[in-house]
């Protein structure tokens, strides 16, 4: 099973009993995702959105000797678009970054490898004025 | 491909004064984009984007788009059509000037003189352009995604069809809309720009690009050849459409 996010493209693991649901390993969750699971609920970064004990029941669940995590359902929860084609998902934008982001007027941070092989992260240039294009070839 | 414009525009400037990123949003990647960036040897920073990820983070729906990010990580200006001077391009039968040195003599502007520019826009400004979006254009962002996912694989069938439904979703995206369009040939998609845009200006206000808001800055409301729109070309097309004559 394929998992896209803006970050990352990642080949993980699937629940054989229920293939209708995006259910991700918990150990494969971050990776796949970028949230993880904590005492305080289910976090990215300095977010953190409790779960609630039907839910905590409803969407962790024993299967095929791992612990899994119903991430579409998650995701409903959160208000995170998401759409699938067969066994490939592929996950919008988190809204309450979104949000943040927009009410902060920080420009989105994004961490990308330049031609030169070097890392680009926007939060490094702090400091320094930037200014950032688009362009195509089409 | 203003590049080597922008690499003008980033020596005269001053590199030590500012970081200059280009990103080349092209699903087909180094191999669509990498030849531009060579013959304009830039010594800025140049990043590939296969996925478009610089746009879906920034919400930019057309290229070229560019941001003005001050010292303390904020945007100050955020526009599309962001050329750095006048660009001509060939676009079928016909050319296209868009652009001239407006949005470079702002940029040298803000940078040599920060919050004092004119052209940083306010606190209001800013919230009325980087506005929230609805539920249909947040759900074309993963479709498209999806789309650019099929592509690459070389799934063309499932490519179009998530393509075509992203395109749906946001019909003001001129970014899923070109690049779809181009999954099926340069020529295909440059007939499909000329459809839509026809259809857009016949019908709606709308532009290719909205316009930047900076003072003498060359809009076009469409990239169409400036024959398109001569009273012959519209006498004809009436004719093919068996429309009566304007006349």
């Amino acid at each position: 099973m394929i998992v896209l996010t803006s970050e990352s493209t990642s080949d993980i693991a699937q629940r054989s009993d229920d293939t209708d649901s995006l259910w991700v390993r918990v150990d494969q969750l971050k990776q796949a995702t970028g949230w993880q699971l904590k005492p305080e609920g289910v976090c990215l970064g300095e977010i953190c959105v409790p779960l609630f004990e039907p839910e905590r029941e409803a969407w962790i669940a024993d299967a095929d000797d791992w612990v899994w995590f119903c991430y579409s359902a998650f995701a409903d929860k959160i208000g995170q678009q998401h759409v699938r084609d067969g066994d490939v998902w592929s996950l919008g934008s988190v809204p309450e970054v979104r949000r943040m982001g927009l009410e902060s007027g920080l420009a989105p941070d994004f961490e990308m490898t330049d031609r030169n092989g070097d890392t680009v992260r926007l939060s490094d240039l702090r400091g320094r004025k930037v200014v950032l294009f688009t362009w195509a070839s089409w | 491909m203003n590049l080597p414009v922008w690499q003008e525009l980033y020596e005269s400037i001053g590199p030590d004064r500012f970081e200059l990123i280009s990103v080349a949003e092209d699903s087909q990647g180094e191999a669509a984009a990498g030849k531009w960036f060579d013959r304009a040897k830039p010594t800025f920073r140049c990043i590939v984007d296969p996925t478009h990820r610089i746009s879906s983070l920034f919400g930019w729906v057309n290229v070229p788009s560019g941001a003005w990010i001050d010292e303390e990580g904020r945007i100050v200006r955020s526009n599309e059509g962001v050329f750095p001077d006048e660009t001509t391009i060939k676009f079928g039968l016909g050319k296209v000037r868009l652009g001239n040195d407006a949005f470079a003599h702002a940029t040298r502007d803000w940078i040599e003189r920060g919050p004092e520019s004119e052209f940083v826009w306010s606190a209001e400004e800013l919230a009325a352009h980087l506005k929230p979006v609805d539920d249909d254009t947040l759900l074309a962002e993963p479709t498209f995604k999806l789309a650019l996912h099929f592509e690459s694989a070389g799934d063309s069938e499932r490519a179009l069809r998530h393509f075509d439904a992203a395109q749906h979703l946001a019909p003001d995206n001129w970014n899923y809309h070109r690049q779809g369009w181009t999954h099926k040939g340069t020529v295909y998609a440059a007939l499909q720009v000329l459809k839509k845009s026809a259809y857009l200006r016949k019908n709606t206000d709308k532009n290719y690009y909205d316009p930047m808001e900076l003072p003498g800055e060359n809009h076009r409301r469409f990239t169409e050849p400036e024959w398109f729109w001569t009273p012959a070309v519209n006498g004809l097309k009436r004719l093919l459409r068996r429309e009566p004559s304007a006349a």
